[in-house]
């Protein structure tokens, strides 16, 4: 109870690290009840539970049904990033002052313009 | 002072006609530092006009907080004092601090955020992000590292030679802190609305500047060409508004034909002779007019509030 009560102590983004941190150490999907051993039964199975559930919701973690339970795996960190940095893009309208971009978006007449271009880039290359 | 303090708020008119004929004429590098210079003394020089225009105005209003001296009538005399002008500086001069502060406080945002979001990834000098939308931009360090970010969907559509000429681009944005170039026009267009044409022309010329130099690095004007053209076609989902037959080649389009042809020529100062010379020193004459008449105007507000003033 009172190693539970100085789990409960710690912030809530550290047990989330610590979830994330076990399920990583796992060969392939684990259960919520491998993590509670893994992390030393300092936490309670509907903690572990919680805990879970919330990365699920920030797509740090996925899960799939194994018999009765869950099963979980770690999301890839390239993958999460990724979601990640859509979310900043598409909360910033304004984005285009601050980061340079590769390219603009194109209408239409551009669109056929830069067609002819590249036409005409591939033909010189060939010719 | 006259009517001179009001000259900044309307000289970067002169400087529309090299915001236009530069991105053609001159070399990009030289056209960006050119035009965001003038834009930056302008944006400054308008600023502080505004700023003496609205001492003046808010001398006026009943119950403020300036000396009482501010507003004797020898005052009112000695700077051009215009009952509507007066009082509609200082609107004006807080919506420039609010959007300017806007914008930098977002500026700062945005570059948070978006390093924030590659956290877990290894600290690389690229972070290569697995998405289905294409795009790539230049994250700029701020006390962190510098990071070229680019999506599996834009490199999987380019090949070899044309990744090295994306790499290069979005490298010669970070080596040559083109954001802070974007950002002074920025700030300088919020600052005065007649510096607009200048943002617009920094914009396309600092994406020119670093097409170039991307060109000298993989030594292939024609694979940095086919990049930016291939990288535009598969990512052109969001259709910029504009009158379809009405609006010149977009951005996109001019850079890949500036591409097929031949490098621009390095010269530091085009010659008078030539349309983009005369126009360059006309938005330098500009610049120079706006600079010394906010300084006079700012001195003789200085001397004349000095000694209206009680000690």
């Amino acid at each position: 109870m009172t190693d539970h009560r100085r789990a409960r102590r710690r912030g809530q983004g550290e047990l989330e690290a610590l979830v994330l941190a076990a399920l990583r150490e796992a060969e392939g999907p684990a259960t919520a009840g491998w993590v509670q051993e893994r992390l030393g039964g300092g936490l309670a199975y509907t903690t572990v539970i919680t805990i879970l559930t919330r990365l699920l919701e920030k797509g740090a973690v996925t899960r799939e049904r194994a018999g009765r339970s869950f099963a979980w795996t770690p999301a890839d960190q390239a993958g999460l990033a990724a979601r990640r940095m859509r979310k900043v893009l598409d909360a910033e309208s304004d984005r285009e002052a601050v980061l340079a971009s590769f390219v603009t978006g194109l209408d239409p007449d551009d669109e056929r313009l830069l067609r002819d271009l590249l036409g005409q880039a591939r033909g010189a290359e060939d010719g | 002072m006259g009517v001179f303090v009001f000259l900044p708020l309307v000289l970067p008119l002169t400087a529309w006609p090299v915001a236009r004929l530069a991105e053609q004429r001159l070399h990009p590098r030289t056209a960006t530092r050119l035009l965001t210079a003038v834009a930056a003394v302008m944006a400054l020089c308008s600023t502080v006009c505004l700023a003496l225009v609205m001492v003046v105005g808010t001398a006026q209003l009943p119950g403020n907080p300036l000396p009482d001296g501010w507003s004797d009538p020898e005052v009112r005399a000695a700077v051009p004092y215009d009952e509507v002008v007066g009082k509609a500086a200082i609107p004006a001069l807080c919506a420039v601090v609010l959007v300017s502060a806007r914008a930098l406080w977002r500026h700062g945002r945005v570059r948070r955020r978006a390093h924030r979001a590659l956290a877990g990834l290894p600290g690389t000098a690229v972070a290569v992000l697995p998405d289905d939308v294409p795009y790539a931009y230049a994250l700029p360090g701020g006390g962190r590292r510098d990071r070229v970010v680019v999506t599996t969907a834009l490199l999987d559509c380019l090949e070899p030679a044309e990744r090295r000429a994306l790499f290069a681009h979005e490298r010669a944005h970070l080596a040559a802190r083109h954001h802070r170039f974007l950002l002074a026009v920025r700030l300088a267009a919020l600052a005065n609305p007649f510096l607009r044409p200048l943002r617009t022309a920094v914009a396309y010329t600092a994406e020119r500047w670093a097409d170039e130099e991307a060109a000298k690095t993989v030594g292939d004007r024609r694979a940095v060409a086919t990049a930016i053209g291939k990288a535009a076609l598969v990512s052109r989902g969001t259709p910029v508004a504009t009158l379809a037959g009405l609006a010149a080649p977009g951005p996109v389009p001019r850079r890949v034909a500036a591409l097929l042809g031949p490098a621009p020529a390095v010269r530091t100062w085009p010659s008078v002779f030539t349309s983009v010379g005369l126009a360059a020193w006309a938005a330098a004459a500009g610049t120079a007019v706006s600079a010394m008449s906010s300084a006079n105007a700012a001195v003789t507000m200085f001397l004349i509030l000095r000694a209206a003033t009680p000690l």
